[in-house]
């Protein structure tokens, strides 16, 4: 039913030009998951759907994740008809796990997964970094096209955990090396109104550091936030697209493709996503 | 949608998804177990009824989630909420590991109401009590919560339920454990007093929940682990070390990944003080987004209510409420994006009340009606009893 793009996110969501920075941010209660399963959707389908576009022009995907777990995004990616496990097969799809040995300690017994998995043990940002592209480089190199697209899922994270030795100029240019080694990179962030707007303690400001100048760097951002009059049956949250700076002034052809919007959203229970326009 | 038109079938013959799924469930699911009558995924109890009611219609805690609850205040509600979820452990059998508390919290855990001891006689009673009040109580809270006014037929449902997923508990018994405790209490590793060297901020005071929460769950991968923490980061508990970013949220992190690595073993509760981490700072709202449900109580002052005893009051039958109950985040519901889940109560104004006999009760907020005000009452009354005269109409 509406498991496919939502028609008013097709332009947003299509393979972002090279080099280019996409931002999105997440609030308590409207996280970015079902956005970032578009982006991925839009990715491997999109690119499928018409036919002109030769094997070499198909866009991989490396998802990086650091709050959720692969089953996660497998079942929910199913749900919109993509099989991960087939698409990693096909060298299409790689997945870095951020979540389930960055902070646990080490267990003997080795998890044979499907997917390839590359686990974040370490919190020193060489060491993540140094990982990510290796993986990124896998990818580009197998067989197909070379359009890597990097997702990194909710980066934050290693800013929030990782103490006084991550700080935001050093997880800022973790991540511009990061997209040095891809075609385009999507990240999400977490933008709670504690996390940007006190100043009081080192995670704050650094969060807030953070997410200011990578909100600067990035070509758009897709904002996503809860109702401000409170809650509604049928809208789950607000997104609100912006355009960047560097985007603004310079007149390439995603400036002709994209405009500034607010639009609700609805997340029905199946995993189908209805974006409108309000009053619609 | 698709969900309510099947739930409306469901209903109409002559049955609800729990009381369908527990003949199976007997059969195949550890006790204490339930699948999710709305995608199938196993659930555990908080041992609560109005909380499972409340969990974006899962009607339970789906195993591998965590639920934060914040308190305001000096109250404990928080408190009772993480000990009926224990003792309902207890009951059903599952690991209960008690992190941050000494033995002493497991002691105060409520008894199972309506004269039933614990342990070995729990089947017998439940089966010999009144199958058919406890299913009638059981349907309100879940088809009021799901979809309102739905018509429902619960003579017919009383017929298969034996296995209790949610008990009944009472505040003035005390819970007998069973002789080898299936609760395991980890205090929270604190440096030996009169030791004046500068501590170590590197080493995390969680490690010792960690390794024990490893140990337990790879020794005994077929039983359902229930990790409690009271008073998480609470400065009488806690060293300050503790309250670093790095060290609260790589923990919680950690936690997280091992209930996503566990994802049919291992459920957590965890209360914190939102007085002292109060919810506008950055610490906080990571713990909040590290978590998968996050319920937040603020407790009334002082409820000058009970004292008065309005005649509003009387008529219904109500405790007033003791405070409010916000839900911020739900497991799995917002996980996917927020939506579709018309039982959540996401947004609602909740009240909640301490009840001995019943426990927590979750349910709409509305004001008692305002002392003194005894005449329009009336007149509301005698307006819905159909006496309305003509004095009301022309005054």
């Amino acid at each position: 039913m509406s498991s496919r793009i939502p028609p008013l996110l097709e332009p947003y969501l299509a393979l972002p030009p090279e080099a280019s920075l996409v931002l999105l941010t997440s609030v308590l209660g409207a996280s970015t998951n079902w956005l970032v399963l578009r982006f991925l959707h839009s990715a491997f389908v999109g690119s499928e759907a018409s036919s002109d576009i030769r094997s070499e022009d198909e866009s991989k995907v490396l998802l990086v994740s650091f709050m959720r777990d692969l089953a996660f995004w497998k079942e929910n990616a199913r749900r919109m008809g993509l099989d991960l496990d087939k698409l990693a097969a096909k060298k299409r799809f790689a997945f870095v796990d951020g979540l389930s040995g960055l902070f646990l300690p080490r267990q003997q017994k080795a998890s044979s997964a499907k997917v390839a998995s590359n686990i974040l043990t370490n919190l020193v940002l060489q060491n993540v970094s140094h990982e990510i592209i290796n993986v990124a480089k896998t990818l580009r190199d197998s067989e197909g096209g070379v359009q890597v697209l990097l997702v990194v899922d909710q980066l934050d994270l290693l800013l929030a955990a990782g103490g006084d030795a991550v700080g935001a100029v050093s997880v800022g240019e973790m991540l511009m090396g990061l997209r040095e080694e891809v075609y385009s990179t999507i990240v999400s962030l977490s933008a709670d109104l504690p996390l940007v707007s006190s100043h009081q303690t080192p995670l704050e400001a650094d969060h807030a550091a953070f997410l200011l100048s990578t909100a600067h760097q990035a070509d758009f951002t897709m904002n996503l936030r809860l109702l401000d009059s409170g809650t509604a049956r049928d809208v789950s949250g607000v997104l609100r697209i912006t355009i960047g700076d560097g985007t603004l002034e310079d007149n390439r052809d995603i400036r002709k493709r994209i405009e500034e919007k607010e639009l609700l959203y609805f997340v029905g229970g199946d995993g189908g996503v209805k974006v409108f326009e309000r009053g619609q | 949608m698709s969900f309510r038109k099947r739930a409306v079938v469901v209903g109409q013959s002559g049955s609800n998804p729990s009381s369908l799924q527990s003949p199976t469930q007997n059969k195949t699911f550890p006790p204490g177990l339930r699948p999710s009558p709305l995608d199938g995924r196993l659930t555990i109890s908080t041992g609560t009824h109005s909380l499972d009611s409340l969990l974006a219609g899962h009607v339970g805690l789906a195993l591998g989630t965590s639920l934060l609850i914040e308190e305001h205040g000096t109250t404990d509600f928080a408190g009772y909420l993480a000990r009926y979820f224990a003792a309902e452990g207890v009951v059903q059998g599952h690991q209960v590991h008690v992190l941050g508390m000494h033995e002493g919290w497991g002691r105060e855990l409520p008894g199972l109401g309506t004269g039933e001891k614990s342990g070995g006689g729990r089947e017998k009673a439940n089966d010999e009590k009144m199958k058919i009040a406890w299913r009638y109580e059981r349907l309100g809270e879940f088809g009021s919560a799901r979809e309102r006014g739905s018509p429902q037929s619960p003579g017919t449902s009383s017929s298969s339920s034996r296995a209790v997923f949610c008990h009944d508990f009472d505040l003035s018994k005390k819970l007998v454990l069973p002789s080898p405790s299936p609760m395991k209490f980890i205090p929270i590793s604190t440096r030996p007093p009169f030791e004046f060297k500068d501590p170590d901020t590197s080493i995390s005071p969680f490690t010792g929940f960690l390794n024990h929460l490893m140990t337990q769950l790879s020794a005994s991968p077929d039983a359902v682990h229930r990790a409690v923490i009271p008073n998480l980061l609470s400065s009488a508990l806690y060293p300050p070390e503790s309250s670093r970013p790095e060290h609260a949220l790589q923990f919680l992190h950690a936690l997280r990944a091992l209930l996503r690595k566990y994802p049919s073993q291992l459920v957590a509760m965890i209360t914190l003080p939102v007085t002292l981490h109060p919810r506008t700072t950055g610490l906080t709202r990571w713990m909040e987004l590290l978590s998968d449900g996050v319920l937040e109580l603020s407790p009334f002052p002082s409820t000058a209510l009970p004292a008065k005893s309005t005649p509003g009051a009387q008529t219904v039958h109500e405790e007033p409420p003791q405070g409010m109950l916000k839900i911020h985040h739900l497991p799995i519901f917002h996980e996917k994006g927020g939506g579709g889940g018309e039982a959540s109560g996401f947004g609602d104004d909740l009240a909640f009340t301490l009840i001995r006999r019943k426990g927590l009760v979750i349910k709409p907020f509305s004001l008692p009606p305002v002392e003194g005000d005894t005449e329009a009452q009336q007149g509301g009354l005698e307006h819905e009893h159909g006496k309305a005269t003509k004095v009301d109409i022309e005054f």
